[in-house]
């Protein structure tokens, strides 16, 4: 066991002895990462925070791995007594996304909740009342979607400000001044 | 109980009876901006090159690039200026910190309301040209945003390129042609100083992005010589790029070097589709880059192409002119080996004029091309440049190339400033010879390449600056030394370039085995008869020939040097590539 | 009267316009008479959608983003950002740098507590205090200025180190506004501190379970004011912290009072922190840097980075697929479980006079919690 690392390979010991499936790697200082399948998920985080105490949900975050197609959830958490930041990551199926809430755990979830919700379109299961937190009344795509494009969005629900169609593209002005044009083999592959 | 403390407390108040106040005092005193204070922006539009960079790094989209009266496009310039919406930008100044060339600045000034939102849109420096004097957040050289400095070069040494004439110039490895595209800009303005105006962002784009396949596809497009290119161009799309304003420009040479180094065998990668055979005949007398340009996308096009050379190799000048340790013998065979592959049939050996008839090839194919380049050297002029040893760059470069053997002796000089100069000086120390160059005029007023003149310097070439040849002695009927005076510089009345004049008296004589003569050269036209000749419009040794590449006579399309004044390769490929515009347009009439 | 007004259950909404808070938030109250029965927090008013703006922009873009996403407090936004991809990328910082981004962000929690102070006694009804201390802020504003060229909003920390040097004779105007402000605070202290109906408004108001805190993700001053000590520059040094004197300042009560003292306390800490980054500064260059902006593209990774912020933890979670532009950029604000799931609780009892007053001691930013 390397000295640099005591702690975090101490907690990473406690946590595979419990969890076998839990795949930790330690980041650097302070910083450990763990891949965590979605089943078992609060049992897991409230391991950690009942007898590992990490206890400051620090916060919940969603990665949309569009090409995967699957999200990411992963959950911040922070031990005030080791000084160490766990991450716990979730892949969930993009298609149909589920995920247990665990705001019975921490309160404060239930917001973070709301919001991968109301912004990537996952559903949590016991969750205490799931409504809007920002977007009111909100019925195209969960705009943190990858798919969401805010262009496109832009486009259809505001006007353009007039009296700047004039601008020009350097490359093609350039093309144009010498009558050649500029083929596309980037996106013809 | 009373509160003494309280009751004394409300007193102590009356200490800012004397008080400055920090609020509005009245009259208004106009407070200045500090220093860096980021306002409405100011351009100095002389300065500015219009690469679109500003607009380019604005995450909110507030920077227009579009076209100003006044403000002509040029080579190195797109002749577009920025125009900012006021009602978008948030002032953050990365567009100052990306300007390559510093013109772009942000001002003290601050104020501005209207209900009318185009007074929001602003040209900076057409709009507002009082405001250069409150320029106030510029460009920091210790904190620049762009990388000025070019990855290096790696080369073999000077000492020990002399020995051989192994390849000078090594080639960027993977990390380093990334981490030099990586500074390319995307502007494009390189574009409109290539003669052949090749797809210069879009390549080295490619390139960072470890994408070599499209790059090469965009290489390709419109040079079918890039290899060469890539290791003996002029590169003037250098010498107008973004970057090297405060900076080094872009590798874009070795770039576009890399890219193609990256795959032995092209047709690989591209997958030339080749269109069904017109039926059209195309003759093409001279293998050089004009010639084989034109004689690739000819093919392309279904045309059935015949290209005749006098030499024994394709190539022309890049063949028999420059010395291999600049461009390898097997990177030529590599890129003639890819042209026969899409069907260019080359006839070598063959002069045409004396192995076979002008009007021969004319009758058998529906047009000509000629790409016959400047074989023919300017003699000097000089006393005694007959004697034997006394010799032609040219020829003596051919020679070597050729793989003849040339006893230049201990002792050589090299008469002229040019590419041919230097590359007959640096041939010559290979062989073994000290190496004196004779130049009219100054260094600095060298048309040869910097990097060539550095390169020859660090071989250990002598160079002789103002030197002008006066008699080449002999002894034997052989040369012995040859005479030359210095001159001075004297400033033109006529505003053109200083010229050299002798110095009285100042003579020396320096003892050499061999003279080389390297003052230019011109196009011999000898192989056509007569009545091609008289129909022909030649001006001070070129053909004349319109957009597209076509003589006054119809039938007849010519490129290269033989054609246009700037004399490189670049040059030729780009004749090349319009001459196909030019015989399509004639035979099939598209 | 009163018996209808006991009995009858009135919804209140509070907001969007604010008199506790920068930026606009609306809170529903149940109430009966004058005490809250329960609430709610409605966000929504200033969703800009930063984090998905800076999905589709080059990672150097979004410098000019994130300082947006707190107004009264924009460098730890900057810092945290530039300190997430300095870790992803591996990429070291000059040392001078390092000093400079501690002064900055030490300036930056003065500028902030002076704007609360503005807040929190107006929100009181003292209304002198605001207009001596927005204006104090504003010496710390021209500092801004004159280091970076912007008063508010700064784009002046980013990956590498920060954009420009001192100028000459900065390090000087700085002492000066410091040993302004240090004189001022008696004045501050007279007025606010020690005010009796300061006093009488703010002590044993607003209490959180001292318990439950670290629990409910309460962070900075508010946690320090239940006399636990968390700071983030202790916990997890960044830049300087750990080469500078310095004590975690908490004080007990769990209340609006202790929470203000803590506030107070770090005001005078901050700027002994400041003159010590003064006297330690090295010199040498304040800029490592990187690719040409247009093509910089961050190795794929992810990173969580903090800073203690003037109202507690401020995180980043950036991370990145290797390409041009951000794969997901997650701001973590301290307002967001702050003016949400705490305020929900301590909303429970308490009377709709205080609920702006227990607001602004918490540090609410609405801007944070939307992004």
């Amino acid at each position: 066991m390397s000295t640099q690392f005591a702690i975090e390979e101490e907690l990473k010991q406690s946590i595979n002895n419990a969890f076998r499936s839990a795949k930790v790697t330690i980041k650097r200082q302070g910083r450990i990462n763990v891949e965590f399948r979605s089943g078992i998920l609060p049992a897991f985080v409230s391991y950690l925070k009942e007898y590992l105490d990490f206890k400051h949900l620090v916060m919940m975050s969603c990665v949309d791995w569009l090409e995967d197609n699957e999200f990411e959830i992963v959950y911040h958490l922070w031990s005030y007594d080791h000084k160490v930041h766990i991450m716990v990551k979730v892949r969930l199926d993009r298609e149909k996304p589920v995920m247990q809430s665990i705001s019975k755990l921490w309160d404060q979830a239930e917001t973070y909740e709301r919001e991968i919700h109301e912004m990537n379109g996952v559903e949590f299961e016991g969750h205490p009342g799931m409504r809007d937190f920002i977007l009111e009344d909100w019925e195209d795509l969960p705009p943190m979607r990858r798919d969401f494009k805010t262009r496109e969005f832009v486009d259809k629900t505001y006007e353009w400000r007039t009296g700047r169609e004039d601008k020009q593209d350097v490359r093609e002005t350039i093309a144009k001044q010498y009558d050649t044009e500029v083929p596309d083999f980037k996106n013809s592959k | 109980m009373m509160n003494i403390k309280g009751a004394l407390v409300p007193f102590s108040a009356l200490k800012f009876l004397g008080k400055k106040p920090h609020t509005v005092r009245y009259p208004l005193e106009k407070k200045d901006t500090a220093q860096r204070y980021r306002g409405f922006h100011f351009n100095d539009l002389e300065e500015c090159i219009g690469c679109g960079t500003c607009s380019t790094i604005c995450q909110n989209e507030a920077i227009d690039m579009i076209q100003l009266d006044g403000v002509e496009a040029a080579k190195g310039d797109s002749g577009l200026r920025p125009r900012v919406d006021n009602g978008r930008c948030c002032w953050c100044g990365l567009c100052v910190d990306m300007c390559p060339t510093g013109s772009l600045s942000l001002t003290d000034q601050y104020l501005h309301t209207s209900p009318d939102p185009d007074s929001y849109l602003l040209i900076p420096g057409k709009d507002n040209p009082e405001m250069k004097e409150n320029i106030s957040f510029v460009k920091s050289d210790s904190e620049p945003l762009l990388q000025f400095d070019r990855v290096p070069m790696r080369e073999l040494d000077g000492a020990e390129r002399v020995k051989s004439f192994a390849e000078v110039v090594l080639g960027y490895m993977q990390e380093e042609a990334r981490a030099e595209a990586t500074r390319c800009v995307d502007c494009g303005l390189c574009v409109t100083a290539c003669p052949d105006h090749m797809h210069i962002p879009e390549y080295i784009g490619a390139i960072a992005d470890a994408d070599d396949e499209t790059a090469l596809k965009y290489i390709y497009d419109n040079n079918p010589l890039p290899e060469m290119c890539g290791k003996v161009c002029t590169r003037q799309c250098e010498t107008v790029c973004a970057i090297g304003h405060l900076g080094e420009p872009i590798a874009i040479r070795w770039l576009k070097r890399f890219a193609t180094e990256q795959f032995p065998d092209p047709a690989a990668i591209l997958n030339p589709v080749i269109a069904e055979s017109n039926g059209k005949k195309v003759g093409i007398i001279g293998g050089g880059p004009a010639g084989l340009s034109a004689g690739y996308y000819l093919a392309l096009r279904g045309f059935d192409i015949t290209i005749y050379e006098a030499l024994p190799k394709m190539g022309g000048m890049t063949y028999a002119g420059i010395p291999k340790y600049r461009f390898p013998e097997d990177s030529l065979d590599k890129q003639i080996g890819y042209m026969e592959k899409v069907g260019v049939k080359m006839v070598n050996n063959t002069r045409v004029g004396k192995d076979i008839s002008f009007d021969k090839i004319r009758k058998e194919n529906d047009a000509v091309f000629v790409g016959i380049g400047f074989h023919i050297p300017y003699t000097l002029g000089l006393t005694g440049e007959d004697l034997e040893n006394s010799i032609q760059a040219v020829d003596f470069l051919r020679d070597v190339n050729l793989g003849k053997s040339v006893d230049i002796g201990k002792k050589v000089v090299v008469i002229g400033g040019g590419n041919v100069a230097i590359d007959a000086a640096r041939v010559s120390r290979r062989l073994g010879a000290e190496v004196t160059i004779l130049y009219r005029r100054r260094v600095q007023d060298m048309p040869a390449d910097w990097e060539e003149i550095e390169g020859a310097e660090d071989e250990g070439v002598h160079i002789v600056p103002q030197g002008i040849p006066l008699e080449v002695i002999g002894n034997n009927g052989k040369v012995k030394s040859i005479k030359y005076g210095m001159a001075e510089m004297v400033a033109d009345d006529k505003g053109g370039r200083p010229r050299p004049v002798l110095i009285e008296g100042d003579e020396h004589i320096l003892e050499v085995d061999t003279v080389i003569g390297a003052i230019g050269q011109e196009a011999d036209y000898s192989f056509l008869p007569k009545e091609v000749m008289d129909e022909l419009k030649i001006e001070r040794g070129r053909m004349v020939v319109n957009e597209l590449k076509q003589t006054s006579i119809p039938d007849i399309f010519a490129g290269g040097d033989s054609v246009n004044r700037t004399a490189d390769a670049i040059s030729a490929i780009a004749d090349g590539v319009k001459a196909v515009e030019g015989i399509t347009h004639y035979l099939l009439d598209e | 009267m009163s018996e209808i007004m006991q009995e009858k259950e009135t919804t209140l909404y509070l907001g969007p316009q604010h008199p506790g808070i920068t930026g606009n938030m609306m809170i529903e109250l149940k109430v009966t008479g004058d005490t809250v029965q329960r609430g709610r927090t409605h966000v929504g008013y200033l969703h800009r959608g930063f984090e998905k703006l800076m999905e589709e922009r080059l990672w150097m873009q979004c410098f000019p983003i994130v300082c947006r996403i707190c107004v009264p407090e924009p460098d730890p936004n900057e810092e945290n950002l530039a300190r997430g991809i300095e870790e992803i990328e591996g990429r070291e910082v000059p040392e001078r740098a390092k000093y400079i981004r501690t002064m900055v962000l030490e300036l930056s929690r003065m500028a902030t507590y002076l704007l609360w102070m503005g807040g929190q006694s107006g929100s009181a009804g003292l209304y002198t205090m605001p207009q001596w201390t927005v204006g104090d802020r504003d010496y710390i504003i021209d500092l801004f200025e004159e280091l970076t060229g912007g008063r508010v909003y700064h784009m002046y920390i980013w990956a590498g180190g920060v954009r420009r040097d001192l100028p000459d004779g900065f390090a000087g105007r700085v002492r000066k506004v410091l040993d302004y402000l240090e004189e001022r605070l008696t004045d501050y202290d007279r007025l606010l501190f020690e005010n009796a109906v300061f006093l009488k408004r703010a002590q044993g108001v607003g209490i959180i379970d001292k318990n439950k805190a670290e629990e409910w993700g309460v962070v900075g001053p508010p946690l320090r004011g239940c006399g636990i000590a968390h700071d983030v520059r202790k916990d997890e040094p960044y830049e300087v912290y750990d080469k500078l004197d310095w004590e975690v300042i908490t004080h007990e009560g769990s209340d609006v009072y202790s929470r203000a003292m803590v506030r107070r306390k770090e005001f005078e800490q901050s700027i002994s922190i400041v003159r010590q980054v003064l006297d330690k500064m090295p010199e040498g260059p304040v800029y490592n840097p990187g690719p040409n902006p247009l093509k910089w593209k961050v190795p794929a990774g992810d990173a969580y980075v903090r800073t203690e912020s003037a109202r507690g933890e401020f995180g980043y979670y950036v991370v990145s697929d290797g390409s041009l532009k951000p794969r997901r950029v997650h701001v973590r604000g301290p307002a967001y479980v702050h003016g949400v799931s705490l305020l929900e609780k301590m909303l429970k009892g308490m009377n709709i006079a205080d609920v702006s007053f227990i607001m602004n001691s918490l540090g609410t930013c609405p801007p944070e919690i939307e992004r």
